[in-house]
């Protein structure tokens, strides 16, 4: 069963994996069966919790139907080109019983497939917020309100197409081998261990219950997380934010850098802010951000943050190969732990990037109302 | 009567198992068939990704019109650069048409190279020149800096490649380069028949208009006010002198590209 992303370019892996058998036996107890990328993410252990845990479908969605989570996964793997998470998504379709033509069928035209049409504006939502990120939030955000999307279901769409978002930049910036996953529908064992598989995603995928927000996080994203006040997501999306702003590898500072890096890049006015405020408590002066963020270098950079406000750019709109040979580059410069942290500062900024542009919107229309 | 049953049954099962043998051959050929489609599709794309960003070729052979619609023009502020060779027309009278394409075939190669490098899009090439665009296809806020490394990187490239065809005993390229920041128009224009990614507007040919001034003023890298009120400070810029050009009114005060980022800063 050849993907369409087969042709993609993929470099070799440019990580080490590493066993650590707490965090993989975390991953495994949550999703239901082993994760073979959490090896590559092991030296900042908040990157492979946070690719487990922000998972909308291990309890985190209240509306959303998983298949069309499924399917706004599948169409944001496409928009990405990650084998990876495309072959992951693709292998679970599969599993969960969808026959290899009906799979073919959706990928040969995944807006035109046989689908209702909320699930197709669902996933034409999903592909936008990931391609044009904030330009098209609102023209986005109006279409799926014609479909009859709610309030409540857009924002669950909006945090699956950025989970899928950050997952395939961690994933397609390492380069995490792709062979094992494209080829697992085609052996022979996985065919024979098909319903066991389905069985187990089926038992590890499950819908959330309402939980009120105990505290709202300072600085960064705390708006983005309100907004999400009353969903199981919040809670735990404020927890992986706060594991690494928490998180030694890279300083705070660097963090900081990238995000505001990524928000520049994407013109993103509703993140801007937040992480301006943030970079100001860090000593850095309006006049420094603003030299750095328009030059993306300064002399008040370090030689790592030099190094990764650099390579935060090229995370923002990347052709696989390409932004894999840059981020083998930066081997050179900054340590294993370091460039695995940078890569999984660069995704997560981008997902929640894109998604504070959807979410956060119309509440900056209404302030300023 | 048992017997006949069994020659039957074993006659049946023979043109069974004749049909489905025929059936999976015939299946073995149809894939067969489907992957070298698929493969003359990937290698369609890859041509046409020489025409247009790999980016909206996808969006176009994934949606169709609809998608063409959705990649149809709009306004962007945009930096152009402009680059052509010095003593082209000199050059070609003088070597064989095969020898003259090989050498400019390397020229573009590499000059393709160091724009792509510095996330630009060469749009066209006219005659011995190239067109590129930085920020046209996505948001670029580091178009300018972009542009100007990318001149720098054209020029080393260039370099590097006269030392190669010195040795070769052909003559050595010179370059000018022109850039510009402005307003303009993005996406697919032209007729129905044949389309294309571009970028019109005033930007591009002001672009050129100071690439020409490259040869005024003995310079290989020329940039507009536009550029340098944007460019890093750290930049080693040259003012020139203003000069009249065709279809601007005011006389157009270019800097000339010294070198990259001041060493040590």
């Amino acid at each position: 069963m050849p993907s369409p992303l087969e042709q993609v370019a993929w470099e070799p892996c440019i990580l080490e994996p590493q066993r650590d058998r707490a965090l993989e036996a975390y991953a495994r107890r949550k999703m239901g069966m082993p994760s073979s990328s959490t090896p590559y993410f092991t030296p900042a252990p908040w990157l492979a919790r946070a690719l487990v845990d922000l998972h909308p479908e291990y309890g985190l969605l209240l509306r959303l139907d998983h298949g069309v989570m499924d399917l706004v996964n599948l169409v944001v793997c496409q928009e990405n080109s990650c084998r990876f998470c495309y072959a992951a998504v693709r292998a679970m379709l599969w599993a969960q019983g969808l026959s290899r033509e009906r799979i073919e069928r959706m990928e040969r035209d995944l807006l035109r497939a046989d689908l209702p049409p909320r699930t197709l504006a669902a996933m034409a939502f999903g592909r936008t917020q990931s391609r044009t990120g904030p330009a098209g939030a609102s023209a986005a955000r109006d279409a799926l309100a014609r479909a009859g999307v709610e309030a409540e279901e857009m924002r669950e769409i909006a945090f699956a197409a950025a989970l899928v978002d950050f997952s395939n930049r961690a994933h397609t910036i390492a380069a995490v081998p792709v062979r094992p996953m494209e080829r697992m529908p085609d052996q022979l064992h996985t065919r024979l261990l098909r319903p066991l598989v389905n069985y187990l995603i089926r038992r590890s995928r499950s819908h959330g219950r309402p939980q009120p927000l105990a505290r709202v996080p300072e600085g960064p994203h705390g708006r983005l997380i309100q907004a999400y006040a009353g969903s199981p997501i919040a809670p735990v999306l404020a927890e992986a934010l706060d594991a690494m702003w928490a998180s030694p590898i890279l300083t705070r500072r660097c963090k900081l850098l990238v995000f505001a890096v990524v928000a520049r890049g994407l013109d993103c006015e509703a993140c801007g802010p937040e992480i301006g405020e943030a970079l100001r408590k860090e000593g850095l002066t309006d006049e420094a951000i603003a030299a750095i963020l328009t030059h993306l270098d300064g002399p008040e950079l370090d030689s790592v943050e030099r190094q990764v406000v650099s390579f935060a750019r090229e995370t923002i709109w990347y052709e696989p190969a390409v932004i894999q040979r840059r981020a083998r580059a930066l081997r050179g410069h900054l340590t294993g732990a370091q460039l695995v942290e940078a890569i999984g500062v660069a995704a997560l900024a981008n997902g929640l990037c894109r998604l504070g542009a959807t979410v956060l919107e119309p509440a900056e229309k209404s302030d300023t109302a | 009567m048992s017997w006949s049953i069994a020659v039957g049954g074993l006659l049946l099962l023979a043109v069974l198992l004749l049909v489905l043998h025929r059936e999976r051959r015939r299946a073995a050929s149809l894939q067969v068939q489907l992957d070298a489609a698929a493969i003359e599709l990937q290698h369609l794309q890859e041509a046409c990704a020489r025409l247009a960003p790999a980016g909206v070729v996808q969006r176009l052979v994934a949606g169709g019109a609809a998608a063409e619609s959705e990649t149809a023009a709009e306004r962007k502020v945009v930096t152009a650069l402009f680059a052509d060779l010095v003593g082209y027309t000199a050059m070609s009278e003088r070597l064989e048409p095969a020898v003259l394409a090989r050498v400019l075939n390397g020229y573009f190669q590499r000059a393709s190279d160091a724009i792509h490098e510095h996330r630009g899009h060469v749009s066209t090439f006219l005659g011995d020149g190239i067109l590129a665009y930085f920020g046209a296809v996505q948001p670029n806020p580091w178009q300018c800096d972009d542009a100007v490394r990318a001149a720098l990187a054209m020029r080393a490239a260039i370099k590097e490649y006269n030392a190669e065809l010195t040795r070769e005993g052909l003559p050595p390229l010179g370059l000018g380069i022109g850039i510009h920041r402005g307003p303009g128009l993005a996406g697919m224009i032209g007729s129905r028949e044949r389309r294309e990614y571009g970028f019109v507007g005033r930007t591009v040919n002001l672009a050129a208009r100071v690439q020409s001034l490259t040869r005024v003023h003995g310079v290989d890298i020329l940039v507009t006010e536009a550029i340098r009120e944007q460019l890093d400070t750290r930049f080693v810029l040259s003012p020139m002198p203003p000069e009249a050009v065709k279809g601007i009114a005011e006389p157009v005060l270019t800097y000339a590209v010294r070198e990259d980022v001041k060493a040590g800063a």
